[in-house]
């Protein structure tokens, strides 16, 4: 039997769809030419002009430090919304439901904006607070749909099971619900920290003086500044996720 | 419950190093502006010199940074706004009125800028950064090139011209060209600007705001209608390009220099503009981010390379004839019917 070309076909155009833009990325941050449109000779100048550039490297630790807070708090907020909701049933079950789903669909400018004005209404001095607040609202609702997904077919005889061996509450939570329940946790925990580093829109409307992120820098330079230093600043971050990925998979790989 | 969410919140802000009312900190002066638009080198200068620490945040268009701030948005010092919105903003009372005797070096803004500024008097703006439209060209592929905007009709060029996908520059254009005021509300003189574009358009490849500069630089377009910053930064890659400025005159931008009301550091932000204003500085600043500082004292200090280039500064002689696009509020509308009828005409 002749196999087919299309799986293959298929498979190497969607590839390509995924990966060339990013190839492109890579190769333009060597690319001596600041338009990208065409090829000048290879450069590090990129490279080194970022190095030097501290107000992008203020932007990235800003990033980081509002997607580390974010990412802990809506992991605690959300693992445990979901577990009340899976656990306890009550007359308003589907306005909960509503209100965990709400803010995945709600336009992103419409609840910048509205935050924004509920922070001026408070007096609330926008700044860090603000923004790890806004992050926290949306990565909740990530969190919670992430680890109920993992709840749907949780054996909760084990919990039983475990009690009756003479487990208390704290003690069955902690070694039989958290164990079983840490892979879904993560991945939440891993979305939750994915949505903050990248989000814009929000961040734009309640971000205060000295607190520009990255995605609001990296903005503000494509319309007015240079673009080849955030191919160069890019493929940095590709490079470091890729090496993160790649050791994770080792390390479990060892484990096992 | 509320106690508990407040002492959340207070914790969240010490954890943060938020807590409002610690020790005195070193005054900080909050400036928002676009990305890359101030040296570096002379930021640190200003804070070593006055003991203060300066923290930059950026926007990348008028309109968002406006929404924002009308939203209640608070905490700038200093910002950057083009010269339209300057205009919007005074009119909405979110400026300050700038103390002159706070500011020697306003002595220095170029007069000749002034008199087509929107603020003459510098009254809640001082002028930062000028660019220009024009028109930029291939010098080894554009034979007998003029300063004029019929350029745009030469047949010889055909297809491999473009023009600003944008209404009021490109329509604009046709005005300045027809030796009209480019922000005229006059139907009979838009009509006629109108029939202009739609001529040119047959001579065009396209209406392009963004690729024109690749299309220069690798050679693919002859001539493009554009943004002097931009065709600078392109000149820099490929030195056959070369600038004309329509001696009919054309639009001229520039971002101002305000001061917030709500400021609590106004005497540092006046010291800032003022320190912008210093000759040595603003020419050592127009160089670094190629612009250039509206400042005539600082114009013999550029070197003459920079300064003789048309797409820096213009000839006193065109610049009279320049104007700066101003915000019609509603009266847009009529530009909007007049690109519509340029767009679908074949």
């Amino acid at each position: 039997m002749k196999r087919s070309l299309t799986p293959v076909l298929v498979t190497v155009g969607v590839l390509a769809f995924f990966y060339l833009p990013v190839v492109v990325l890579v190769l333009n941050s060597f690319n001596a030419s600041r338009f990208g449109g065409e090829w000048t000779g290879f450069t590090f100048d990129w490279y080194r002009r970022l190095w030097q550039a501290r107000e992008i490297w203020a932007a990235l630790g800003n990033t980081l430090a509002i997607a580390a807070f974010a990412t802990v708090a809506s992991t605690v907020l959300g693992t445990t919304a979901a577990l009340a909701l899976d656990r306890f049933r009550s007359r308003l079950q589907d306005a909960h439901y509503l209100l965990v789903y709400a803010p995945l669909v709600v336009p992103e400018i419409l609840m910048g904006m509205s935050l924004l004005l509920f922070f001026v209404a408070l007096h609330l001095q926008l700044g860090y607070l603000t923004i790890v607040l806004s992050h926290v609202t949306f990565c909740v609702s990530y969190v919670t749909m992430v680890v109920l997904g993992r709840l749907q077919d949780f054996d909760w005889d084990l919990v039983e099971a475990a009690q009756d061996l003479g487990a208390d509450a704290w003690t069955s939570a902690r070694r039989v619900v958290l164990p079983l329940l840490a892979p879904g946790i993560a991945a939440g925990a891993l979305l939750a920290f994915t949505l903050s580093v990248d989000d814009f829109v929000i961040t734009f409307f309640v971000a205060g003086p000295g607190t520009t992120t990255l995605p609001l820098r990296i903005y503000s330079m494509i319309k007015h500044g240079s673009p080849p230093l955030i191919n160069a600043l890019s493929t940095l971050l590709l490079a470091l996720t890729v090496i993160t990925v790649w050791l994770s998979q080792r390390l479990l790989e060892e484990k096992e | 419950m509320n106690r508990t969410i407040a002492w959340t919140l207070a914790a969240l802000a010490a954890v943060l190093g938020l807590a409002g009312c610690g020790k005195p900190a070193p005054k900080v002066l909050h400036v928002y502006t676009w990305a890359d638009y101030i040296k570096p080198e002379l930021v640190q200068r200003f804070e070593k010199e006055n003991g203060c620490t300066i923290v930059i945040d950026t926007f990348d268009s008028n309109e968002a940074m406006y929404a924002k701030l009308k939203a209640g948005a608070s905490g700038y010092d200093v910002m950057t706004p083009s010269s339209y919105y300057v205009a919007i903003m005074s009119g909405q009372g979110m400026l300050l009125d700038l103390d002159h005797a706070k500011l020697p070096n306003l002595v220095n803004v170029d007069t000749a800028y002034l008199r087509i500024a929107l603020d003459p008097t510098m009254k809640h703006s001082v002028p930062y950064m000028l660019t220009n439209t024009g028109i930029a060209y291939l010098k080894s592929k554009v034979k007998d090139p003029r300063p004029t905007w019929a350029m745009l009709d030469r047949k010889d060029l055909k297809g491999r011209v473009t023009m600003l996908n944008d209404m009021r520059e490109t329509i604009g254009a046709a005005l300045k060209f027809l030796g009209y005021s480019l922000n005229t509300l006059d139907d009979r003189q838009l009509e006629q600007a109108r029939d202009v574009v739609i001529r040119w358009k047959a001579n065009l490849a396209k209406f392009e705001s963004e690729q024109y500069k690749n299309g220069l630089a690798s050679g693919e377009f002859l001539l493009a209608h554009g943004y002097s910053g931009d065709i600078l930064q392109a000149q820099k890659e490929n030195p056959d390009i070369a600038f004309l400025a329509p001696q009919e005159g054309l639009s001229i931008s520039c971002d101002d220099l305000v001061i917030l009301k709500g400021s609590k550091v106004v005497d540092l932000a006046h010291r800032f503009i003022n320190f912008l204003h210093d000759p040595e500085v603003a020419a050592e600043n127009s160089l670094a981010i190629s612009y250039l500082c509206p400042n005539s004292a600082a114009y013999p200090k550029l070197p003459a390379d920079f300064r003789d280039n048309p797409a820096v500064k213009l000839d006193p002689a065109v610049q009279a004839k320049c104007e700066v696009i101003t915000d019609l509020g509603k009266d847009n509308a009529k530009y909007t019917r007049i690109w519509d009828q340029i767009k679908a005409a074949p």
